[in-house]
């Protein structure tokens, strides 16, 4: 059987996590043997992936039935898979110096790897059961690289939390589709669409699916888990975590959602109200956190919430717009905050890490940062300014587009949502703002001035990030080739 | 050409930023260089835009999707806010030279300066709402960025970002009144909402109309949203003077100057207009009259100062809010960039600390006088003409009540020039001795601007010219500035507001008999100061804000049972809200 060209963006992710394993073994600098044959599996993936997305392009979506599981490449496959890319490569260039003095960096590399390949399947299915697999896959993937200071107690402690609360989440997704299975006798998405009609055992299923999935994407109040996880991971990972791991889980929920849209109006309203409550609390509990990484968990919860909106409207309204806006968000969202977290760790891995600290970095240590590292200073300075919306940066594009979605809607319901969720934007500032003025202060601290010089490998990715940032920013459109098709297929999935 | 014009007046000043930041802190003298002969050129290039003036897009940008077509249209209205951000702009990088001699974060504040510049010249020129948006925001960043430039003090950061939060609330006015333009009329062109405002649902026109309104209230300072500008003089003074005087705050008269023709029908909106104007025409003054901090003063007097154009707006006369922006944004900079050579000299912004710099001073002494002549509005310099055109307009076409209130407003601002002159000039010397009288570059652009304060008003016939002949909405008719002056020397109101002028003065001179009337204003005064009682609803949304988030926190217990009732919590409500709720 000759597999298409975008099977092999999940295969050789998965094939080559092994190896990168086993050469990591090989010779002494387990670390750096690893980390180059990842990023030759990326440079591979990569190909795959541009030929997959042409393919895609002129051919449109193609499907694939192994035995009886089958699988899709449409839109969304080729959006997930584009950040988890995207994130994957810049995590494992930036993650050579951060690493160099652990233990266990082939481990780190290979599950890494394997993350990401498990990620892309997961926007490849198309029947309820094998998501739930895939899913459970990338949770047991990303656990172990929570968890990855295996000396370290928080880091336990966190990465417990994200395994219980994950594996009761996904009871509740099994629930659902034992529930749909019942109801509809069928597991295809396309098929449980055309059968699934309005029954309270459907609807059911649909709740268990938003709160089940809806752990992983860190939904209010389901979210407890994710500053722990966050703040303990090594930042390549919290990189990975708030960029794409809490996506992949969106990316899910939409997709076992949309096969049962036509049981209920009710699903478009519930992702708002979800989208709300996240900004709300997320907001809330970001302002007045000491630490940078918790600060920038918490403002995750934020984001998913601008994203909930988009597609909120999406699926109330049947709206192409309001899903290429939040798709747009969740691309944006994974540079922007996967440049925060590196660059954050940047700073964590010269005044704190390479000194054998596992301190958490708070605020008051980057004073003055910006004086003897301009560049990691610059870049988190755009980033953070991305996330609260402002331009010409890539964070006020995105919401701009979910906001036209909304007012088109000339709902005043949702007209004043977008309002509200504007005004999130603003008090967003006010724990973004003091970090950029902190980091830009005269008078470097102590521990600033003590701090190594950060090497060269470790900034090339801060600086490409912030780039795609501000090129964004200046040309929305840009993304419009990858947003597009994915809003397209999430329509396509609610049969609309 | 056109177009190449356009891209030069904002490209360049943002290629400067860039080109600064990249020169280095290592090497100051060329970064003056540098961000002077770069701005300078946005300068020229901007100046040279007023012949090649149209209605018509001259540069199209399609974005593609939902962001539409960025358009430039450099119209009178348009091109007249990138003249005074660019010319302007470039004086007080000139300025600067002097006045930031020896900063270690050199190329930041350039960079930032000129990234200010850039966005406001845009902010004029676009003919797309979305690209104004664009603009209005990256103004408010760098205003925002710029007050909080030392951020080793405090007090500077959160003057920062107090002012970045209160413009960008107004701004939500804006951006969905951005939004529901695009939606209703199908584009971001502002030409295309003039053209249909009128077949607009009416709701949603008064929406529009007071969304706007709010923005433009915030980003102008106007009362009740006006605390956030006396704080920005934490910021360098040239940037203060730029940005706080005589170019960001513009934007709130220029949107609602621009909107005019499409919100004038809509009950009540010419009319609140008008009256925030003459509010804060009036509490600025008063607030002037009482301050002690030259710079804070200032602050006052432009908030009195934009007062007056809102109220222009607010009985129609469009065209003589921008003739007072303009000279506006000459003469104040001019006094701010005075308060700029005066405060390093001595080392203080107290006024009470200042005092007889007149003999020590005496070329600040001079330009500072001129600017004060244009502010009180005594004949020759530019702001007379400008504010008597306005109190004209106001008496023709405006009710009486508030005709009479903009009088009052001019007899204030007579008495706190006198009041502010005499206490830095005047009397006895109460500190150091000034260690100069301006430097070089500081001479420089005081010089440029002090003869601009006797000039601009000669552009008056171009400028009505051009806006006649740009804005086909506006309804404004091209006027020979010659005409106007004989017009404006002619009018009663104008002879009118010259002996309140005299009366204010007169009231400074014979202060000491009435030092009972000062006495019986002091209560009024703190009440103002403190914005009306809006400050400490700030702080009281502050707090409260504070207050819930420190009770949130409490629900991240740390504990795995606590979380895991979470998810079960809202399951169980969730099923309860769908099954039996609906």
């Amino acid at each position: 059987m000759t597999l298409p060209v975008w099977a092999w963006i999940i295969v050789l992710p998965l094939i080559t996590s092994p190896l990168i394993y086993f050469i990591g073994h090989l010779g002494k600098s387990r670390g750096v043997f690893a980390q180059r044959t990842a990023l030759l599996a990326f440079a591979a993936t990569w190909a795959a992936f541009v030929l997959a997305a042409q393919d895609l392009q002129h051919n449109g979506i193609s499907k694939l039935m192994v035995g009886s599981i089958s699988l899709k490449f449409d839109g969304l496959s080729l959006l997930l898979a584009m950040i988890a890319l995207v994130l994957g490569s810049f995590v494992v260039i930036f993650s050579g110096h951060y690493l160099a003095d652990e233990e266990g960096q082939e481990k780190y590399y290979a599950m890494l790897m394997a993350m990401i390949g498990v990620m892309i399947g997961l926007g490849c299915t198309n029947d309820l059961f094998n998501l739930w697999i895939w899913f459970e896959a990338m949770a047991v993937t990303s656990y172990l690289l929570v968890a990855f200071y295996k000396d370290l107690p928080t880091s336990l402690e966190a990465g417990i939390k994200y395994l219980v609360q994950s594996a009761a989440g996904s009871t509740l997704v099994l629930l659902a589709i034992g529930l749909v299975v019942a109801e509809t006798g069928a597991l295809n998405l396309d098929e449980i669409r055309q059968t699934a009609e309005s029954s309270p055992a459907l609807m059911a299923a649909g709740i268990l699916f938003v709160i089940g999935y809806g752990v992983k994407t860190a939904l209010v109040p389901l979210h407890t888990w994710l500053p722990d996880a966050h703040s303990q991971a090594p930042s390549g990972i919290s990189a990975m975590l708030s960029g794409i791991v809490i996506e992949a889980g969106l990316i899910a929920m939409l997709r076992s959602l949309s096969a049962l849209s036509g049981v209920t109006t009710l699903w478009g309203p519930l992702l708002m109200s979800f989208g709300i409550l996240n900004m709300v609390v997320g907001n809330l509990m970001a302002f007045g956190q000491a630490q940078v990484k918790r600060m920038l968990a918490y403002s995750s919860l934020v984001h998913v919430g601008y994203m909930l909106i988009g597609l909120g409207i999406a699926f109330s309204m049947r709206d192409v717009i309001g899903a290429q806006g939040g798709f747009f968000h969740m691309f944006n969202h994974g540079l922007m905050k996967g440049l925060a977290f590196l660059a954050a760790g940047s700073m964590l891995y010269t005044l704190h890490i390479s000194k054998g600290d596992h301190r958490p970095l708070l605020f008051d240590d980057l004073a003055g940062a910006a004086k003897r590292y301009p560049w990691a200073a610059l870049t988190l300075s755009i980033a953070l300014l991305s996330l609260a919306g402002l331009p010409p940066l890539a964070g006020f594009m995105s919401k701009w587009q979910i906001f036209v979605a909304g007012v088109d809607t000339h709902n005043g319901w949702i007209i004043a949502v977008v309002a509200f969720a504007a005004l999130n934007s603003v008090f967003s500032l006010t724990y973004y703002a003091p970090l950029v003025n902190t980091v830009y202060r005269c008078e470097p601290s102590a521990i600033v001035l003590s701090g190594k010089r950060l090497p060269v490998v470790m900034k090339l990715p801060l600086v490409l990030m912030a780039l795609g940032i501000i090129a964004i920013g200046i040309w929305p459109s840009l993304m419009n080739w990858l947003t597009e098709p994915a809003g397209t297929a999430l329509l396509a999935g609610l049969g609309g | 050409m056109a177009a190449i014009l356009v891209l030069l007046t904002i490209g360049l000043p943002w290629i400067g930023a860039l080109l600064v930041l990249l020169t280095g802190n290592e090497r100051p003298k060329l970064q003056h260089a540098v961000a002077s002969i770069i701005s300078v050129a946005a300068g020229i290039s901007a100046v040279v835009l007023l012949w090649f003036t149209s209605d018509q897009p001259v540069l199209s940008i399609p974005m593609g999707s939902v962001f539409g077509v960025f358009t430039f249209v450099p119209d009178a209205l348009g091109v007249l806010l990138a003249v005074i951000a660019n010319v302007v702009g470039c004086l007080a990088v000139i300025f600067s030279i002097d006045y930031m001699k020896g900063n270690e974060q050199l190329g930041r504040y350039y960079a930032l300066v000129m990234f200010f510049i850039g966005a406001m010249a845009g902010l004029g020129i676009s003919g797309s709402l979305l690209l104004m948006f664009f603009f209005w925001e990256i103004t408010a960043f760098c205003s925002y960025a710029l007050i909080s430039f030392d951020n080793d003090d405090p007090k500077a950061v959160a003057a920062g970002i107090k002012a970045l939060i209160i413009t960008q609330l107004g701004g939500i006015g804006l951006l969905v009144g951005a939004l529901i333009i695009n939606s209703y009329v199908g584009s971001y062109q502002i030409s295309a909402f003039l053209t249909k405002a009128e077949t607009l649902p009416f709701n949603v026109l008064v929406l529009l109309a007071f969304g706007f309104l709010a923005a433009a209230i915030a980003k102008s300072a106007q009362v009740p949203l006006h605390t956030w500008l006396p704080d920005a003089m934490e910021a360098p003074t040239p940037v203060s003077a730029l940005i706080h005087a005589a170019t960001m705050v513009n934007a709130g008269v220029y949107l609602v100057a621009r909107f005019f023709p499409a919100f004038e029908d809509v009950p009540g909106w010419t009319t609140s207009v008008l009256v925030v104007g003459m509010i804060s025409a009036l509490l600025g003054a008063l607030m002037a009259l009482v301050a002690a901090d030259l710079k804070r003063a200032l602050a006052y007097s432009t908030i009195s100062q934009l007062g007056y154009m809102f109220f222009a707006v607010g009985v129609g006369a469009v065209f003589a809010s921008q003739f007072h922006l303009l000279s506006h944004a000459i003469f104040k900079a001019l006094l701010f960039l005075c308060a700029g050579a005066v405060i390093p000299a001595v080392g203080t912004r107290d006024m009470r600390q200042m005092g007889g710099l007149r003999k020590t001073m005496p070329f600040v002494f001079t330009v500072f006088v001129i600017g004060s002549l244009a502010l009180v509005g005594l004949p020759i310099a530019n702001g007379f003409f400008s504010k008597e055109l306005i109190l004209e307009e106001g008496l023709m076409h405006g009710p009486m009540w508030a005709y009479i209130g903009m009088l009052l407003g001019v007899g204030l601002t007579a008495l706190y020039v006198s009041r502010m002159v005499f206490m830095v000039f005047y009397g006895e010397s109460h500190g150091e001795k000034p260690i100069h009288d301006g430097l070089f570059w500081m001479r420089v652009s005081l010089t440029a601007l002090s003869i601009g304060v006797f000039t601009t008003w000669l552009l008056a016939g171009v400028l009505s010219d051009l806006m006649a002949q740009t804005l086909p909405f506006h309804g404004v008719h091209a006027i020979g500035t010659f005409e106007l002056a004989k017009e404006i020397i002619l009018a009663p109101a104008t002879w009118i507001s010259i002996a309140v002028i005299v009366l204010g003065i007169g009231i400074w001179i014979l202060r000491e008999p009435l030092a009972g009337i000062k006495n019986l204003l002091r209560p009024v005064a703190r009440i103002i100061e403190n914005g009306l009682g809006f400050e400490q609803l700030n702080q009281g949304i502050i707090n409260g804000t504070k207050n819930l988030s420190a009770a949130l926190h409490l629900t991240q217990t740390g504990q795995l049972n606590w979380n895991i009732l979470g998810i079960v919590g809202m399951l169980s409500a969730l099923f309860a809200l769908l099954f039996i709720g609906v």
